[in-house]
């Protein structure tokens, strides 16, 4: 297919040679590991797919503590599709944070942090954590008893946390308690600080990616590196990727409708065997471990400092790596970065059959 | 049968092929995500139950505003008692209309538009008349459907 005339009204007024240059000259390494690059071109269309049906459940919804959980009733009971555009939301969040923690380890276990790419660690790390915020606050929006349960919880950690911690539990509850101010508080992180914050940080991510070209592992460097073009190869595995994704998240979506709960009442017990999110079980899992008090202090404040401390040290492994970054084989990584894979895919199995 | 020359290039039946599945993947996708976002709810009413006692003892030469769906409706009696009922919103920019019991007239604010007693643009821009409905007493109920509606209540 071409449009010359298109063609000819683009030359007249832009000099594209750089860019159909750059698109014939990219090219992608070919390992033994090159799958994992496919991880993030997931993760990215996931955003995609969650930014547009998340438009479009905005358009229905009410964030109001009398209407939220009713205005959800009413679109999966009385909009066209509604039950279907709920359900891929969900699936597509779930989906979504599955594939961002399968693209992290796999970026942890290769060391692909390494000197020159630190910042691309830092903001994909920064992109995880922005979408745990968005699964709690889009979770929160449904107002039901487990919703209302979970961030009760998940905002009085944070405020477990010494010094800022009530600080943080007032800001992220907009008061004392979880109540309707929480609701609009959570929408607003929902539908506008977060997706225009994710959005900085996945055009950042992407063009750091761009700049630094994707990493190769220690193992795989060779002289001279095979590759692929991008386009088109790696580009259409991308797109048939990307459709079996979108098939797997509209099966999911379609055979299993997230239910929804009873209406949360303030002043009623949470349901017996209430579990959080799949990717909060590990936190609660490690927060289980510890007793009430320690020596005399207070056993959930040391744990909040223990997993803060843990995540912490995750997000600045690459300045910790020293011998990866002077492109040594650093053994000891590889046994930290193999523990925290298996800790979580352990307390969150432990999580989910207890 | 073998043909000889092929009108198109292997390439291009590909292309096409494939270019037309892209086009019905993503119409496909679009048609529903519209389905989605085009309102399901809050369409106009084919009709509306008013309760009588509510409507019968309004003076001569006066309306009363009634929901029609989410416009208005005003049920009007006029000064020799006959009853009728149109819906209140002006056919050129949707504005309310208002009754004038001493012109007996209605009157949009907006744009200065004036219909008669019988919903008549007369004067100003409104390029059609207001929409009559028929008024049914049934009972205490007072039902007013759009012209050519038949109303079927739900058996109570």
């Amino acid at each position: 297919m071409s449009y010359p005339r298109l063609k000819n009204w683009l030359d007249e007024r832009y000099d594209l040679t750089d860019v159909k240059k750059f698109a014939k000259s990219k090219l992608i390494p070919e390992h033994r590991y090159d799958l994992l690059y496919y991880t993030g071109g997931i993760t990215l269309f996931l955003f995609v797919l969650q930014f547009i049906t998340g438009m479009l459940l905005a358009m229905y919804y009410v964030p109001h503590i009398d209407h939220a959980y009713e205005s959800i009733i009413e679109i999966v009971t009385k909009i066209n599709l509604g039950w279907f555009f709920r359900s891929l939301h969900h699936w597509g969040a779930q989906l979504t944070i599955l594939f961002l923690f399968i693209h992290l380890f796999g970026t942890l276990l290769v060391k692909a942090y390494r000197k020159p790419r630190e910042m691309v660690w830092i903001t994909g790390f920064i992109l995880l954590i922005i979408s745990i915020f968005f699964g709690l606050s889009g979770y929160l929006l449904l107002w039901d008893e487990r919703a209302f349960a979970a961030v009760r919880v998940a905002t009085g950690g944070a405020g477990a946390l010494p010094v800022f911690g009530g600080f943080i539990k007032a800001f992220l509850r907009g008061g004392m308690d979880v109540t309707g101010d929480t609701i609009v508080r959570f929408y607003a992180f929902h539908v506008s600080i977060l997706p225009l914050l994710s959005l900085l940080m996945i055009g950042l991510h992407v063009l750091l990616v761009q700049y630094h070209g994707v990493s190769v592992p220690r193992s795989e460097i060779k002289d001279p590196q095979p590759t692929v073009p991008f386009f088109p190869n790696v580009f259409y595995k991308d797109m048939i990727i990307w459709l079996i994704v979108l098939g797997v998240v509209v099966t999911l979506a379609v055979l299993a409708p997230p239910e929804i709960g009873i209406k949360a009442d303030p002043l009623a017990p949470p349901p017996a065997n209430i579990k959080p999110e799949w990717y909060f079980l590990m936190v609660l899992e490690t927060l289980k471990l510890f007793p009430g008090t320690i020596f005399g202090l207070n056993g959930e404040t040391i744990a909040i400092i223990c997993v803060v401390v843990g995540i912490s040290f995750l997000f600045l492994i690459p300045f910790f790596d020293r011998k990866a970054n002077r492109g040594e084989e650093s053994t000891v990584f590889t046994v930290i970065a193999v523990i925290y894979v298996v800790y979580f895919v352990v307390m969150t199995a432990v999580g989910f059959l207890s | 049968m073998k043909l000889k020359y092929s009108l198109i290039t292997r390439r291009t039946f590909l292309n096409t092929l494939f270019g037309g599945w892209l086009f019905a993947f993503f119409s496909g996708a679009f048609y529903t995500l519209m389905k989605f976002a085009f309102p399901t709810l809050g369409k106009e009413p084919d009709f509306v139950v008013l309760d009588r006692k509510d409507f019968s003892d309004i003076p001569n030469n006066s309306v009363k505003p009634f929901a029609w769906g989410g416009a208005l409706g005003l049920y009007f009696k006029k000064e020799d008692g006959s009853v009728a009922a149109l819906k209140g919103v002006c056919t050129h920019m949707e504005c309310n209309v208002a009754y004038k019991p001493e012109e007996k007239k209605f009157y949009c604010a907006c744009h200065q538009g004036w219909f008669d007693e019988t919903g008549r643009n007369i004067a100003g821009p409104p390029p059609k008349p207001l929409e009559v409905f028929d008024v049914t007493e049934d009972g205490d109920k007072l039902i007013i459907a759009r012209k050519g509606v038949k109303v079927e209540l739900p058996k109570a």
